[in-house]
Parts: C-alpha cells; structure tokens; sequence
C-alpha cells in the first residue's frame, strides 16, 4: 500500500491520539484505578513516601512488578534480589512487545519512538491495541496508542498518590472488590480479544497449568515456564490443526 | 544497605531504589523487544508464537492473582474468587459481548461474598 502523504498531516495526528484519550477515559482508565489505588496503600506500609509510589507507576508502570518491588523490599530482602525478583516478574514485556510493535511500526519509524511506545507497553495497553490496531489505518495507529496509554498513564499514576492516603480507610469488602479489579479486567480483555482458536488455546493453556507451575516451579520463574510451555502448546496445536486442514482442502 | 543509602543519598534513596532496582530491571525487557523485534514482520509465524507465549504468561497472571491473593482477597474463599471470575465472563456474554457487564457481574458477586465471609 503506498503511502499517501496526506494521510499523516497534524489533523489525522490529532485525532488519531484524542481517540485514543477517549476510548481510554472510561472503563480502561478506572480499572487501572483500582489496581493502583492498592500499590498506593502498600507503599504506606512499607514507609516509602507517596511521590516515590507516583514514581514507581509512572516508570515501572506495572502493578505486579510494583508489588513485587514493595512486596519484597517489606521483607527485607537484600536489593539486588528486590531487582532479580522484579526483572522475572516483568519478562513478559518482552513477548508482549513484540508483538505489538510490528502492528504500530511503519517503514521509517524512529528507534526512539519504538523505545517510548515499549515503555507504555502494559497488560491494558496492550491488550486492547492488539484489538483494535489491525482494523486501523496504519497512520492512525501510534498517535492513538499514544493517546490511550497516556491517558490510563496519568489516570494510574493519580490513583496511586490516592491510595496512598484512602486504602487504609476503605472497608475489607470493598478492598477485596478492589483487588479483584486487575484480574477480572486483564481476563475479560482477553476473552473479547480472542479471535483464533490459536488465542483460545493459549488463554486456556495459561490459566490450566498455573496450579501445576506455582506447586512445581519455584516462585518467581513459575510464570515465565508456564508462558513458554502453554504458548508452546497452544501455537504447536494450532499448526496442528493447520496442517491437517490445508491436507484435508488438498485436491 | 538502606542505612547507607540513607546517608549517601539524604532522603532521595526511595526514588533511587524505584529507579534502579525497579524501573531499570523491568524496562530491559522492553527495550530488548524492541531489538529483537526490529526484523519481524507483522505476518510472520514466529510472531504467532511470541502472541501465544504472551497470552498465556497474562492468562498466568490473572490465575496466579486467584490462586495466590492478597491483601483483603484472602479472606475470600477460592470457590468465591474463582467463582466471581466465571460470573464476569457469564455477564460479558449475556450483555451482548460487554466488558462493563462483565465487570459489574464478577465484582458484584464477590463484593457479596465479602461482605458474607469478612463481615
């Protein structure tokens, strides 16, 4: 498809990304909310101050490796394992990443804007761009996610500096309501994102063998080895069932 | 450690340890993407299976936040947790496909169960 130069004037630009800050406004940016008002509280307990929890939103940008980072640090481990337990923790960024580039790269992309788009890469992020990109005009594509993973950016990071102060207050049923947030929005995500029986596999693989790989592998690579092994299988039966269909359409 | 951090650094040192034993450590994965990713093309089949491995690492991390809570999760039975997650994704399909729907329905059920078991 050639490019038509049109296309990427300042006008597309902009209302590629104020799409992406609308589409993010409302229920991606308040589930990430919920998640985050939980790392705020547990930055208290652990004695950090607020602006280092902001902080750790705003870099890390992961609420399971934030955990992980106060979670640890709570227990009193040495800093240099704080940073190996966080690092295994966030591995998945690497498969996530790249599968997400190829859709928003265009021939000629800057390195350094590959770079920020992966930091914005998380579960939210990047869940619903592997949605709705491939149904996108490819100029409309990075001023959008742009626009969309700021939006839930900044909406998280405030969220944080609240729970830093409110968790405390909350009453048990609606902490608990809280915590459940994170899973259940990561989950039904994936379930409207599923297309192929290659996704279905995958997201049943990954949650059935997460009690055999917490029981077996020990903690911290539990999820790296069940990400392998279940994507393996998932992607080993779709070209199963590939091959034997291309066979079957054969004259 | 954090005491000598604490005299280097005055009272920067949280910002440090966020930086450098969280930030940097998660990014690297990031940034290796971002490398290993520069030949590949949108159709290719190895990106099929980085997509799978990628999926069922997230579908990991929804299972293991069930399977091993915190905070005020714990209080809630298994049964419950689990539970709640089949009822947001009954709701998602009832309501036509609709992830408010779906969430609405899960934290319902689990609020009620909380309010049940944790009083």
């Amino acid at each position: 498809m050639p490019a038509d130069p049109a296309s990427d004037s300042p006008s597309v630009t902009w209302a590629a990304a104020r799409d992406g800050i609308r589409d993010a406004a409302g229920l991606p940016a308040l589930m990430l909310m919920a998640s985050l008002v939980g790392v705020g509280g547990l930055v208290r307990d652990v004695g950090f101050p607020m602006g280092a929890g902001v902080l750790s939103t705003v870099l890390i940008w992961a609420a399971p490796g934030q955990m992980v980072l106060f979670g640890t640090i709570a227990s009193g481990a040495a800093l240099p394992a704080v940073a190996v337990a966080v690092s295994l923790s966030s591995v998945r960024f690497l498969p996530m990443t790249m599968a997400l580039l190829p859709l928003l790269r265009r021939p000629g992309t800057p390195i350094w804007v590959l770079l920020l788009i992966s930091h914005f890469v998380a579960i939210t992020a990047w869940v619903h761009s592997m949605r709705v990109m491939p149904d996108m005009p490819p100029e409309r594509r990075i001023p959008y996610f742009f626009g969309f993973a700021n939006t839930v950016l900044v909406a998280a990071a405030l969220a944080t500096g609240a729970g830093y102060y409110l968790i405390g207050q909350l009453p048990a049923a609606l902490a608990a309501g809280l915590l459940l947030t994170s899973p259940l929005f990561f989950l039904l995500n994936m379930v409207a994102a599923a297309k192929q029986p290659v996704d279905w596999l995958a997201l049943g693989f990954g949650i059935g063998l997460a009690p055999f790989a917490i029981a077996i592998v020990p903690s911290g690579l539990d999820l790296l080895v069940e990400g392998l092994v279940g994507g393996t299988l998932a992607y080993l039966i779709h070209r199963f069932i590939k091959a034997r269909r291309a066979k079957a359409g054969a004259p | 450690m954090i005491a000598w951090l604490e005299q280097v650094t005055g009272g920067l040192w949280p910002y440090l340890v966020v930086i450098f034993f969280g930030f940097l450590p998660s990014e690297i994965w990031r940034w290796l993407a971002v490398f290993f990713g520069r030949g590949i093309d949108e159709n290719s089949e190895i990106l099929v299976w980085v997509r799978a491995v990628a999926s069922a690492l997230l579908a990991g991390v929804v299972a293991k936040l069930i399977l091993t809570p915190s905070g005020a999760l714990v209080a809630i039975p298994l049964v419950w947790r689990a539970g709640s997650l089949v009822a947001g994704v009954a709701g998602f399909y009832l309501a036509r496909r609709s992830i408010l729907a779906g969430v609405i329905a899960g934290e319902a059920l689990l609020i009620t169960a909380a309010v049940y078991f944790s009083g």
